[in-house]
C-alpha cells in the first residue's frame, strides 16, 4: 500500500482517552486514519524539534513528512509502543542529520549560521521583551550542535535522560554531560541580564 | 561554569529536571533545607530554564496527513445506472449467442479455410509477397510525397502570382496618381501664366 503526504486531514479529533499504544495497534492493522491521529498528536513537537535543529521552516516541514512516512513504514519494528515518542524522535534526529550531510557535506551537523539571523533570534513570545529573547537566541546559537540538541530535547521537548540517550544513541552520562555543560554556559550568559530586567 | 562546591550538585540538577527516584528526591529535599549553596544553585537552574522558554513553539505551517492509494472496496448490489447498463449488455450478448447457436444448428456454416494453408506457401512465395508489399508501400508513399509536394508547390506559385498581381495593381495605381498630379501641376502652371483665370 502506498501513502502520500496530503494537505489537511483528520486533525484535532483525537479521542482524549485513546493512548498512543491504542493508535499504534490500529496502525499495525492497516488503519491509516489511526496513523493520522498519531501524526496530529506529534507533528507540532517533531516540527519544532526539527525547526530548532535546522532553523528552516520549509526544511523542517519536509523532514517532518519524511519522518512520519518512515515511522509508518517501520512501525512494526517498534518493540514497545510506550516508547513511541523517543523512537519517533530517533527517526527525526537521523533524518535531520542525514539530510544535512547530504546537502551540506562540508558541515558535520546542523549548525546555525552565525552571520545570519537564526531561528531562535526570529522567535519571540508575545509580551516578552525583545532584548531578552535576543539574548536567549544568541546564547543558544553559541552552543555547539550537540549541546543545543540536548537543550532542545530536555527544555523544549521534556524528554527524560534515558529517552534522550535513546534518541541520540549515546549513554545517559553523555547526555547529562552535554546538557549540564550547555546549561552552565547559558546560565553564565543569561543570568545577569534577566535578573536585572525582571527584578 | 558551575561554581557550586557541594558534593550533591549533580543531584540538584537531576532534581531540577525531576530525574531522581522518590527516595533520592526526598533525601535531597531535606538537604536543600540546610544547604544554601544547593538551594541557590537550584534557583539559578530554574531561572535559566524559565528564561530559555521565552522562545515558544511554532505552529506547523501545513498540517501533515497521509492518505491511502489503495483502490476502494468493491460495492455489490448497488442499484445505479452502471449496473443496469451491465445487465442490458449481458442480456444482449446472451441473446446474440443464442441466435448464433440456433442459426448454426439450422444451417452449418461453410467451412473456413484452415489456418494451416498458410504454412503450405513456399519461402520464395512469401518473400515475393513481402517484396511486392514493400514495393507497393514505397510506391504509394512516393506517390503521396509527390502529390503533397505538387500541391504545396502549386499553393506557393498561386500565392506568388497573387502577390505579383497585387504589386502590379499597386504600381498601376501609383502611376495613375503620378499622372494626375502631373496634370494638376500643368493646370496650375497654365493658370498662373494666364492672370484672371482660376481653376
Amino acid at each position: 500500500m502506498i501513502f502520500r503526504a496530503a494537505p489537511g486531514g483528520a486533525h484535532d479529533v483525537t479521542p482524549r482517552g485513546a493512548q498512543d499504544s491504542d493508535l499504534i495497534a490500529r496502525v499495525r492493522k492497516g488503519d491509516v486514519e489511526g496513523f493520522n491521529l498519531l501524526v496530529s498528536r506529534w507533528e507540532k513537537r517533531v516540527f519544532n524539534y526539527l525547526l530548532r535543529l535546522t532553523g528552516n521552516p520549509d526544511d523542517s516541514l519536509d523532514l517532518s513528512q519524511d519522518v512520519f512516512l518512515k515511522a509508518y513504514q517501520n512501525i512494526r519494528k517498534l518493540d514497545d509502543a510506550a516508547r513511541f515518542g523517543p523512537w519517533l524522535f530517533r527517526i527525526a534526529h537521523n533524518e535531520a542529520y542525514s539530510r544535512f550531510r547530504k546537502y551540506r557535506p562540508e558541515v558535520a551537523a546542523p549548525e546555525s549560521e552565525a552571520s545570519e539571523t537564526s531561528f531562535f533570534e526570529r522567535q519571540t513570545a508575545p509580551g516578552i521583551a525583545v532584548d531578552l529573547a535576543l539574548a536567549v537566541a544568541g546564547a543558544l546559537d553559541r552552543l555547539n550542535p550537540e549541546q543545543r540538541e540536548a537543550v532542545v530535547l530536555k527544555i523544549y521537548q521534556g524528554f527524560k535522560f534515558d529517552e534522550m540517550a535513546e534518541i541520540l544513541d549515546c549513554p545517559v552520562s553523555t547526555v547529562k554531560s552535554r546538557l549540564y555543560t550547555a546549561l552552565d554556559l547559558l546560565k553564565t550568559e543569561l543570568a545577569p541580564s534577566p535578573i536585572r530586567g525582571t527584578r | 561554569m558551575n561554581t557550586h562546591s557541594c558534593e550533591k550538585s549533580d543531584l540538584v540538577r537531576d532534581y531540577a529536571f525531576d530525574e531522581l527516584a522518590p527516595a533520592e528526591r526526598k533525601s535531597l529535599e531535606q538537604h536543600l533545607t540546610g544547604c544554601s549553596d544547593c538551594a541557590a544553585e537550584l534557583d539559578r537552574l530554574r531561572l535559566t530554564t524559565a528564561v530559555l522558554r521565552v522562545i515558544p513553539d511554532q505552529e506547523v505551517p501545513r498540517r501533515i496527513a497521509f492518505v491511502s492509494d489503495a483502490p476502494p472496496a468493491r460495492r455489490w448490489f448497488v442499484p445505479n445506472l452502471g449496473f443496469a447498463s451491465a445487465c442490458v449488455l449481458a442480456a444482449a450478448i446472451s441473446f446474440s449467442a443464442y441466435r448464433f447457436t440456433a442459426f448454426s444448428n439450422a444451417a452449418p456454416a461453410a467451412p473456413v479455410a484452415p489456418v494451416t494453408q498458410t504454412a503450405q506457401l513456399s519461402q520464395s512465395q512469401i518473400e515475393q509477397a513481402v517484396t511486392k508489399a514493400v514495393s507497393d508501400a514505397v510506391a504509394k508513399t512516393h506517390a503521396d510525397d509527390v502529390q503533397m509536394t505538387d500541391a504545396a508547390l502549386k499553393a506557393v506559385e498561386s500565392k506568388y502570382a497573387q502577390q505579383q498581381n497585387q504589386v502590379m495593381v499597386a504600381a498601376q495605381e501609383y502611376l495613375d496618381l503620378q499622372k494626375k498630379q502631373l496634370h494638376t501641376y500643368n493646370t496650375l502652371y497654365n493658370s498662373d501664366t494666364r492672370p484672371g483665370v482660376s481653376q
